[in-house]
C-alpha cells in the first residue's frame, strides 16, 4: 500500500485543502516576491527591471532615519500590543461573567472604535493631545511616542475583546463549577481556568494587534511629530515619487527577520515538547 | 454562570475599570470633541465653530452622499465575501494541522501583514499592472496553449492582457488581501479549542470528514465567523487607502470623500459629519444583528 | 497539548521585535548633540518638512558640514497634509515648504512667522521676476524654492503629433481609456475652466457646474485621478497622456526618451513651492540659516542638478550645465509661459464648491 489514508481530521493532508491552501498562498506571496525581486533592481524606481544590484540594501541599512522610524514602529506596535492584550482580556471577561447596569452600553462602546473611520479617530487625536491632554514636548525616547502608542491601544483593543468573547463563548462550564468544587474563589478561577483557555484568542488577537499598530497610518499621521516618525508615516510620503527600492530593501530585511524569529521560537518550543515527551 | 457584578466587587472592578476608564479618557472623549464639531462651521481657516447647526447632517443625507455609502457597502460587502471564500478553509486547514505545521502555517499566513501596507500595495500594482507579474504569466500560459493546439492545426486569437489595476475589481482584490487575516484569525481562534470529541461523536456515526466538517465543526464555530465577517466587513467598508491606489475612476468610496473633507477641503465640520453618519448606520446594522441573535436565542 | 505554546510563541516574538525595536529605535536617542551651537544658544537641530525627494543628495549633509546643524527631514506628499499637521498648532517643525495658495492661506490663518531679511543675504541670488509674489508682498514670509507648470506628458510613439491642447485630455475620445488627470480638485477645474476660454481666477458656480457636466462626459475615457505619480504611470505604459508637472515629466524624460512635455495652447496654471517658518518653530535661528544656504548658488545647483525642476535662483542656474538651462520642459519658452497664471486662493466656499464638483464627478 504506497499511500497512507488520511487520519479522518487531517483535512490539510486531503486534496480540496491542500489545493485551497496553495491558491491563498500564490494569493498572498505574489506581490511579496515581486516586491524582494524589486529590492535587488538598478535605478532609482520600482517600475521597470534594469539589473541586478545591492545598493539599496547598503542605503537602507545607512538611512539613519529611516531605522529609526523602523525602530518606533517597532517599539509602538511592541507597547500597544501588550497594553492592548491586556485591555481586550479584561474588556472581554468583564462582558462575558458579570451583570451590570450599563452593560450593553459598555458592549456598544467597545465597538465604536472598531466602526469609526480610521480619519475621523485621527483627527479626534489630534485635538485631543492638542487641547484637552497637551503631552510635554521634548520628552526622551520612548516616551515622546506616547500619544501614538496611546491612540494605538484605543483602536487595537477593541479588536482583541471581539476575539476573545467569541472564544469565551466556547467555554466549558463544568471546568469552573470543578474548580468552585474544589473551593477556588471568583479570582482564581478567573486566572487558572478561565485565563488558559483565553490563551489561543489572546495570542490570535496579539498577532491582530501587532499587524494592525506596525501598519497603521493614518492616526499615526495625526499623532506623530518630526520627532517620532513610523515607518508607514515615511512611506506614505515618499508617494509622490512612487516608493523606492531602498524602501523595498528595508521590508525585505523586515521580513526575514520575521522568519528568523518565528523559526527561534519553533525551535525552542520543539525542544521543550520533545522534553515533555521523554 | 453569570454573576451580578455586587457578588465580587473586587474581580469586577479589576475586571472592569481598566479598558472602561480607558476607553472613556482615550476613545469617547475625542470622538466627543469631533462630535461636536459635526454640529459646528468652519470659522475662519483653523477655528470652529459649535454653533448646533444640523447643515452638515443635511448636506451628508444628500443623495449623492448616500449613493456613495450605499456602493461602499457593496463593495465592502463583496470583500468580505471573498476574505469569506479564501478565509474559511484556511483557519480550517491551520486549526486541524499538526504540530511544527500549525505554527509554520499561523506565520505564513500572517507574514505578508508583517509588511507595511503601502509597500504591499504597490507589490499589488506591480502585479496587477497590464505588464505585471499576473498578465504575464497568463501570457505565458496562453502561448503554451498556442503552441499545443497549433500541433492540432488550432489557432486561437492573440493574448489580451486582462485589465485588473484601477477598476472596482482590483480594489475588491486589493481589500481581500488586506482584510484576509482579519477573518482567519477569529476563525481559527474558534476552531482550534473545539471540543474535538463532538467531531469525533460524529464520525463514529458515519458522517464522513467533510460532513462532519460542515454539519458539526463549523456551526460551533459560528461566533467566530460573525466575528470574523464583522471585523472584515466594517474596516474594509472605511478604508481610503485602497481604492485611492488601486482603484479607477469609478472607485470611489465613502472614506476617500471623508479623507477629502478633512484635507483638502479643509472642512472638518462636514467630514465629522459624514464619519459619525458612518458610523450611526454601521452601528445600526451591528445592534440590528445582535438583536436578532438574541431573539433567536430566547425563541430557541 | 497546544495551550500555552502559542502563547509563549507570541511571547518570544514580541520580545524579539521589542529588543530589535529599542536597539534601533535608541539609536535615534542618541543623536549628534555635539557640534558648534548656533547663535541665541539654539541646539544645533533642525527640523524640515519637506516633499519627497526634492532636496539634493548632498544637501543636507554638505549644511552639516557647513554650520554643525543636524537637519532631521520629515516628508508629506500634499499639501493639504501640511495644512491638517500644523492646523492645530506647531508639533516642532522648523522650516516647512508649501505651495503658492498655501502660503497665501498659512498668512491668512496667521500660522507663519515673518522672515528676518538680513538673516537672508543670498535673496539676492533670486531672479528679479520671483523677489515678490502676488500671494506674499515683499516675501515677508516665504522665499521661493521651485516652480512649476501644470501641462500635458505624452507618450511620442503612442499620440498622433503633439497633443497641445486639453481638449486631450477634458474633451475628447481619441485616447479613450489612456488618460490620467490630476486628482487635486482645484487644479482640474480651474484648469477646464481656462480649457473653456476663462481665467483661472474667478471661477463662478455656473462655470464649475459646465466644466462639472464635460467631465462627466468625459468620465469614460479616463482610466485614473492619479496622486501625483502620474510620470510613473506614463513610464508603466499605464496611461499615454497625463496631467503632470514639468519637473515630473522631466525626471522621467532621462528614464525613457519616448516620452514629452508640452503647455496646451490655451495655458495652463503656474506654481512655486516655497520655504516658509511655521509660527512656534523652536529654532528659528538655524531655520534662517538653513533658508539662506538653499538659496546659495552652488547649493542650489546641487538641488537643480537632483530634482530637475525649474529654480528660481538666478545664481544657481548659471551654474547648471546647458542640458538644464536650455531644456525646453525645465524652463518652457517665453510665448508659452505668458498663457500661464498663477492660482489664487479664494477663499473656502469656493474651495468647497471645487471639492463638491469633484465628488459629483467622481461619484458619476
Amino acid at each position: 500500500m504506497k499511500r497512507r489514508r488520511p487520519a479522518p481530521l487531517d483535512y490539510l493532508a486531503r486534496w480540496p485543502l491542500r489545493a485551497v491552501v496553495a491558491a491563498v498562498g500564490l494569493f498572498l506571496y505574489a506581490p511579496l516576491v515581486t516586491l524582494v525581486a524589486f529590492s535587488f533592481n538598478q535605478g532609482a524606481r520600482n517600475v521597470v527591471w534594469r539589473g541586478f544590484t545591492l545598493e539599496h540594501y547598503a542605503g537602507a541599512l545607512a538611512d539613519r532615519e529611516l531605522l529609526a522610524a523602523f525602530g518606533n514602529s517597532l517599539t509602538i506596535a511592541a507597547a500597544a500590543t501588550a497594553a492592548s492584550v491586556a485591555l481586550g482580556a479584561l474588556a472581554a471577561v468583564a462582558l462575558w461573567r458579570f451583570r451590570f447596569p450599563g452593560r450593553a452600553a459598555f458592549a456598544g462602546g467597545l465597538a465604536l472604535p472598531i466602526v469609526a473611520p480610521e480619519i475621523c479617530m485621527g483627527v479626534a487625536m489630534l485635538v485631543f493631545f492638542a487641547r484637552v491632554l497637551p503631552w510635554p514636548a521634548g520628552l526622551p525616547w520612548p516616551l515622546d511616542l506616547g500619544p501614538i502608542v496611546i491612540a494605538h491601544v484605543a483602536f487595537c483593543f477593541p479588536f482583541v475583546a471581539v476575539i476573545a468573547r467569541a472564544r469565551l463563548q466556547s467555554f466549558n462550564r463544568e471546568e469552573e463549577e470543578a474548580a468552585r468544587d474544589l473551593g477556588a474563589g471568583e479570582w482564581q478561577v478567573l486566572r487558572d481556568v478561565v485565563a488558559p483557555h483565553l490563551g489561543p484568542a489572546l495570542a490570535a488577537g496579539a498577532l491582530l494587534a501587532f499587524n494592525l499598530s506596525l501598519d497603521d497610518f493614518v492616526i499615526t499621521f495625526f499623532t506623530s511629530g518630526p520627532d517620532t516618525v513610523t515607518l508607514p508615516v515615511k512611506v506614505y510620503s515618499m508617494v509622490r515619487f512612487s516608493v523606492t527600492p531602498k524602501v523595498n530593501a528595508a521590508s525585505t530585511v523586515l521580513l526575514l527577520l520575521t522568519v528568523a524569529l518565528t523559526a527561534l521560537a519553533v525551535r525552542l518550543q520543539g525542544a521543550r515538547a520533545l522534553a515533555r515527551q521523554a | 454562570m453569570e454573576r451580578s457584578w455586587g457578588r465580587a466587587k473586587g474581580a469586577f472592578a479589576a475586571v472592569f475599570a481598566p479598558p472602561a476608564l480607558f476607553l472613556l479618557a482615550f476613545f469617547l472623549v475625542p470622538m466627543g470633541i469631533v462630535w461636536a464639531f459635526s454640529f459646528g462651521e468652519n470659522a475662519g481657516l483653523t477655528a470652529i465653530a459649535v454653533t448646533g447647526t444640523l447643515d452638515n447632517y443635511a448636506r451628508a443625507l444628500s443623495p449623492l452622499y448616500l449613493g456613495i455609502l450605499w456602493k461602499s457597502a457593496w463593495i465592502a460587502a463583496l470583500t468580505t465575501l471573498g476574505c469569506l471564500v479564501l478565509g474559511l478553509p484556511a483557519a480550517v486547514a491551520i486549526a486541524f494541522a499538526r504540530g511544527r505545521a500549525k505554527a509554520w502555517l499561523l506565520v505564513l499566513v500572517m507574514l505578508p501583514f508583517w509588511t507595511n501596507l503601502l509597500i504591499r500595495t504597490y507589490a499589488l500594482i506591480a502585479v496587477l499592472r497590464e505588464e505585471g507579474l499576473a498578465n504575464q504569466t497568463l501570457k505565458g500560459l496562453w502561448s503554451l496553449l498556442a503552441w499545443a493546439l497549433a500541433g492540432a492545426g488550432l489557432h486561437p486569437p492573440p493574448f489580451r492582457a486582462l485589465e485588473l489595476l484601477h477598476n472596482n475589481t482590483a480594489v475588491v482584490i486589493g481589500l481581500v488581501y488586506v482584510h484576509l487575516p482579519f477573518m482567519v484569525l477569529p476563525i481559527y481562534a474558534s476552531l482550534e479549542r473545539m471540543d474535538r470529541s463532538l467531531l469525533e461523536a460524529s464520525l463514529d456515526l458515519g458522517a464522513g470528514p467533510w460532513r462532519a466538517l460542515w454539519d458539526v465543526a463549523l456551526p460551533l464555530a459560528m461566533p467566530g465567523i460573525a466575528s470574523g465577517v464583522l471585523i472584515t466587513f466594517v474596516p474594509a467598508a472605511g478604508d481610503f487607502l485602497t481604492p485611492d491606489l488601486l482603484g479607477g475612476t469609478r472607485s470611489q468610496m465613502i472614506a476617500n470623500v471623508i479623507e477629502r473633507q478633512f484635507k483638502r477641503a479643509n472642512d472638518w465640520p462636514f467630514g465629522a459629519a459624514l464619519s459619525f453618519l458612518l458610523m450611526y448606520l454601521t452601528f445600526a446594522a451591528v445592534a440590528g444583528r445582535a438583536l436578532m441573535a438574541g431573539r433567536k436565542a430566547a425563541r430557541r | 497539548m497546544v495551550r500555552g505554546r502559542l502563547g509563549r510563541r507570541s511571547l518570544l516574538k514580541a520580545l524579539g521585535a521589542a529588543a530589535v525595536g529599542i536597539s534601533v529605535g535608541g539609536l535615534d536617542g542618541c543623536g549628534p548633540g555635539t557640534g558648534r551651537g548656533r547663535a541665541g544658544g539654539e541646539a544645533p537641530r533642525l527640523n524640515v518638512y519637506n516633499w519627497d525627494t526634492y532636496i539634493g543628495r548632498t544637501t543636507l549633509a554638505d549644511f552639516r558640514a557647513a554650520t554643525g546643524v543636524d537637519v532631521n527631514m520629515s516628508l508629506f506628499a500634499t499639501n493639504d497634509e501640511l495644512f491638517a499637521k500644523l492646523r492645530a498648532g506647531n508639533p516642532g517643525f522648523d522650516v516647512i515648504v508649501p505651495s503658492d495658495e498655501f502660503v497665501q492661506r498659512m498668512i491668512a490663518a496667521d500660522m507663519l512667522e515673518p522672515l528676518d531679511h538680513a538673516r537672508i543675504p543670498n535673496f539676492r541670488n533670486v531672479a528679479p521676476g520671483f523677489q515678490d509674489a502676488g500671494f506674499d508682498p515683499g516675501r515677508r514670509y516665504s522665499m521661493p524654492y521651485t516652480w512649476l507648470a501644470t501641462g500635458i506628458g505624452y507618450r511620442k510613439s503612442r499620440v498622433d503629433g503633439v497633443p497641445d491642447s486639453w481638449k486631450w485630455l477634458f474633451d475628447s475620445d481619441r485616447y479613450k481609456d489612456r488618460i490620467a488627470l490630476i486628482s487635486e480638485s482645484a487644479d482640474v477645474i480651474r484648469l477646464g475652466a481656462k480649457y473653456l476660454g476663462h481665467p483661472i481666477r474667478g471661477v463662478t458656480p455656473e462655470l464649475c457646474r459646465q466644466v462639472e457636466q464635460m467631465l462627466i462626459r468625459q468620465k469614460p475615457n479616463i482610466r485614473v485621478f492619479h496622486d501625483d505619480n502620474g510620470q510613473d504611470l506614463l513610464l508603466q505604459g499605464e496611461v499615454d497622456v497625463v496631467m503632470e508637472y514639468n519637473g515630473d515629466i522631466a525626471q522621467v524624460m532621462r528614464s525613457d526618451p519616448d516620452l514629452d512635455f508640452v503647455i496646451p495652447r490655451e495655458g495652463s496654471l503656474l506654481n512655486s513651492d516655497c520655504l516658509a517658518i511655521p509660527k512656534g518653530a523652536p529654532r528659528p535661528g538655524n531655520a534662517h540659516a538653513f533658508i539662506n544656504y538653499l538659496l546659495d548658488a552652488r547649493a542650489g545647483a546641487e538641488i537643480s542638478r537632483t530634482i530637475l525642476y525649474p529654480t528660481p535662483n538666478a545664481a544657481a542656474r548659471a551654474l547648471m550645465p546647458a542640458s538644464y538651462r536650455d531644456d525646453p520642459v525645465i524652463f518652457p519658452p517665453q510665448a508659452e509661459l505668458a498663457r500661464c497664471e498663477y492660482g489664487v486662493y479664494e477663499g473656502a466656499r469656493t474651495q468647497q464648491m471645487f471639492e463638491e464638483a469633484m465628488t459629483r464627478i467622481r461619484a458619476a
